[in-house]
């Protein structure tokens, strides 16, 4: 375990100060204390922090941001803790937790916007622009727990995001402290300005630009109608096949979701039971909004594409009960995994949707190869795969067939011309996939970009771009400013 | 020179070799917008034209830089889908000028901006550096987000060689209708009234009596709308809009005329604040082009944006030198309290008058990271403040 610098007596100058900040039980400095911060939601990644404060305000937080840069101390800001990349997290860094800075600052609806700072709980915010008829679209799956901040630093997607958009089409102006301590506005939600878009560069930049301070999001009317669908095949290929001939209608389902059998399986034998026919190769769920005339239309071509793929049952929710229940399966196939083996790694790759049926066939070989058990529930809508594979890490032997076979699952995806994440991030996770993904001058360029926003690289430190891709390394800068 | 430019690896040449400030030019059609550029020499991208790789299933094309908007929609059209971009212009016009001028029309509305549709870009940087970012998937987040930083840099950041782009599929139905507002109700009653007609309409474009007049549609405010969909949901929003006012079908020609009716004499000006101060951007942009150039000015709205672009007609009644006394003060003026102004097209020794869209310490160190010479496009977005 690695001893926290902030032990010895050099640090207690900071410690004094930003407790002076934020009060000294807001200020978390025991390793018992400090545990909560050495993960985030993939428990392959373990990191312990020295040090993590809370700041209960804006002021706070700023004035903890400036004190960290006088001391020139490296530092991660954390929301939930929610997400999937091993990005939260680090060792000889400060952890910076948001969760205080929860207030809706205010909802126009009017104009379909919201004010919000950063430690607000992504369903909060839905539930406050309900009344008004509005919903903040993006929904990712931990969208009970997981903050709007931390949804703009990875540009979160969800199962909606194949209609609405990710977390980048939704935020519209920004407040960001640069992390030498310097307030930024970017964008603006009064109208459009010229300019470079420096909210859209911010947005996904996994917190090594600096913290936002608070978001100016858009909200977007509540659907009148929803109607969905969940149709069952004898095999993947052909509920792959469905996939691209509903797309191919120009019909923008809200969400179009797949589970292979093992998911199935998986939810099934599990509390989040959703009904789903234990004996499909795969199921697909369908959801359609919008306006209520002509839905019905809608649902009945996507019903045609299920059947003229061999569909063998096509259900459509009648009742929300219903419908809440079939979503249940879809939400929870994670918690369900769970009791399949003790750990689980998850990745979240992107290919074009017309290679799913070759890349879910290669990573059924794959997993055979390796002899592992992989769970594939995924945004088919848009391509976003999401192969699991529960096992169990103290048996070194099945830990490494797992490394393996997730490598090789990457390989096959990036080959068929996809990406390495979807709506995940980079983190530490997919690090060393970067070099595969991007050439050394495209690598070198996004270094470039993340000095001009940290020079002294102190803004979670060795994440998204691997270090060595860095053309120049101009160290930490001594200077106090 | 440059007409020999055929691939990113001849771009990256030419940058590499570069002695003095260059001019992008795509097919020509923004040499006149935005501020002038101090360069010695053009680079021509027209030759990089063509489509890289199309597959209709993945609704994504990938594209040189130099293809034309016209060769792309024909491409899109026969595979029954579209790129679902209008922007201002003809559609000669290249989509790596779109991408760079972060050109958007009235699909905007429905569809979204340029920076909603690309995927990834390929760009030679200053030093002949070649640089991609995101990629050709409809959902990526590997990596810093290039990609944005791209769209709306006029070419600042480097010359773009290659786009990929989002597609959709086209509707069943794609009707335009046109409704005249009643004159006798305030144009906000108006607004108020569309805001509470639910709608999924792919564009609701604001006209004004001036431009109405020259698009033949009638000598009054007037909304567009174009409605997409399945039959049914047409023609649900359809009856929706009555509301407003009798509905009439138009030809679709009529968004090209949009695009395109301004020429080279116009001063050209997007302002914008909330929605709901619309009405308040609308007659301030109005009232003070016509306090000063005594004639009516050109505008029309996408409303679900409150943006009002405001064309500009050469003066009848001003002498040359009244007329660019009447811009300069408009230049002032025009931005709606409270929100912005961005200019498209003005005479060249007005734009000396605004602001430099690019002279914060980020923007000034962003280009210093993709043009450390300083020679793509020298100033049209205004000078880089060194730090």
């Amino acid at each position: 375990m690695i001893e926290s610098k902030f032990d010895t007596s050099t640090f207690d100058p900071l410690i004094a100060t930003v407790e002076n900040i934020v009060g000294a039980r807001w200020v978390r400095k025991r390793k018992a204390e400090l545990q909560v911060f050495d993960s985030d939601g993939l428990p392959g990644y373990r990191k312990l922090p020295s040090l993590a404060v809370l700041p209960g305000s804006r002021d706070e937080l700023i004035a903890v941001v400036r004190a960290l840069a006088l001391a020139n101390v490296a530092f991660v800001a954390r929301g939930a803790g929610t997400g999937l990349s091993g990005g939260a997290l680090g060792e000889n860094i400060v952890v910076v937790a948001l969760n205080r800075l929860n207030r809706i600052l205010s909802i126009d609806a009017e104009n379909g916007l919201a004010h919000v700072e950063p430690g607000v709980v992504n369903v909060n915010l839905g539930k406050a622009a309900a009344p008004y008829g509005l919903q903040y679209a993006p929904d990712p799956s931990s969208q009970a727990a997981c903050t709007i901040g931390g949804n703009v630093a990875e540009n979160a997607g969800g199962p909606h995001c194949l209609k609405y958009g990710v977390t980048m089409n939704h935020v519209v102006a920004l407040t960001v402290l640069l992390p030498n301590g310097e307030l930024i506005t970017l964008g603006s939600p009064h109208g459009e300005v010229d300019g470079y878009d420096l909210t859209g560069l911010f947005v996904g930049s996994e917190g090594c630009f600096g913290i936002a301070v608070d978001v100016w999001v858009r909200l977007v009317p509540l659907p009148q109608a929803i109607r969905t669908l969940l149709a069952d095949f004898s095999s993947v290929d052909a509920a792959a096949r469905a996939v691209s001939e509903i797309i191919a209608t120009g019909i923008l389902p809200a969400a179009l979701e797949m589970m292979d059998n093992a998911t199935i399986r998986a939810v099934e034998a599990s509390i989040y039971a959703a009904g789903y026919p234990v004996d499909a190769a795969a199921v697909l769920l369908c959801e359609v909004d919008g306006l209520r005339e002509g839905l019905e239309t809608d649902v009945a071509a996507i019903e045609r594409c299920c059947q003229n793929n061999g569909a063998r049952t096509v259900r459509i929710a009648t009742t929300d009960a219903e419908r809440a229940r079939l979503w249940q399966g879809r939400k929870k196939a994670f918690g369900a995994m769970g009791r399949i083996a003790p750990h689980l790694v998850v990745q979240d790759a992107v290919v074009p949707r017309t290679k799913l049926p070759a890349v879910l066939a290669a990573i059924h070989a794959i997993s055979e190869r390796w002899n592992v058990k992989v769970c594939n529930v995924f945004h088919a809508g848009d391509g976003n795969l999401h192969p699991n594979i529960a096992y169990d890490a103290n048996d070194a032997s099945e830990a490494d067939r797992v490394e393996h076979a997730m490598r090789e699952i990457m390989d096959a995806c990036m080959e068929a011309g996809g990406t390495i994440t979807g709506e995940h991030g980079v983190g530490l996770d997919k690090l060393p996939y970067m070099t595969k993904m991007f050439t050394e001058n495209s690598l070198s360029m996004m270094c470039s970009v993340r000095d001009v926003f940290d020079p002294s690289r102190r803004s979670n430190p060795g994440k998204v771009v691997p270090m060595h891709s860095c053309r120049e390394w101009h160290g930490v800068t001594t200077k106090a400013r | 020179m440059n007409a020999s430019l055929t691939s990113t690896s001849d771009v990256s040449e030419a940058l590499r070799n570069a002695k003095n400030s260059l001019r992008i030019v795509g097919s020509g059609n923004w040499l006149d917008a935005g501020r002038p550029v101090q360069a010695d020499e053009t680079i021509n991208t027209s030759g990089l034209s063509g489509i890289v790789e199309y597959v209709a299933g993945d609704l994504t094309m990938t594209v040189r830089a130099g293809s034309t908007l016209a060769e792309l929609d024909e491409a899109a059209a026969r595979e029954g889908q579209w790129m679902g971009i209008d922007p201002v212009g003809s559609t000669s016009g290249t989509i790596g000028a779109t991408v760079a001028t972060a050109s958007a029309g009235p699909l905007s509305h429905g569809i979204g901006r340029m920076r909603d549709i690309v995927l990834g870009v390929e760009v030679v940087a200053g030093n002949g550096d070649i640089v991609r970012s995101g990629g050709k998937v409809v959902k990526n987040v590997a990596g810093f987000d290039l990609t944005r930083l791209q769209v709306g840099a006029w070419g600042t950041l480097g010359v773009i060689t290659e786009i990929s782009l989002r597609l959709r599929a086209r509707p069943e139905v794609d009707e335009t209708i046109c409704i005249a507002l009643d004159s006798r109700k305030p144009l906000q009653a108006h607004l108020v009234a569309l805001r509470e007609i639910p709608l999924a309409a792919l564009a609701v474009e604001l006209i004004a009596p001036s431009l109405a007049k020259l698009l033949a549609l009638g000598e009054t405010h007037f909304l567009l709308a174009r409605l997409g969909g399945n039959e049914t949901l047409v023609r649900a929003q359809r009856a929706a809009l009555s509301i407003l006012g009798g509905t009439s079908t138009v030809e679709p020609t009529v968004w090209n005329s949009i695009r395109a009716f301004e020429n080279n004499e116009f001063a050209v000006v997007r302002v914008s604040h909330l929605p709901s101060q619309l009405e308040n951007s609308w007659i301030h942009a109005y009232n003070e082009v016509f306090s000063v150039m005594h004639a009516p000015c050109f505008m029309h709205s996408t409303i679900s944006r409150g943006l009002v672009r405001v064309a500009i007609p050469k003066s009848t009644i001003l002498s040359p030198d009244e007329h660019l006394a009447a811009l300069t003060r408009i230049v002032s003026t025009i931005a709606p309290p409270g929100g912005h102004a961005v200019w498209e097209q003005l005479p060249a020794q007005l734009w000396k008058n605004l602001p430099s869209a690019v002279g914060d310490d980020l923007s000034t160190g962003l280009k210093r990271a993709f043009d450390p010479a300083g020679i793509c496009n020298p100033g049209i977005l205004g000078n880089s403040v060194p730090r």
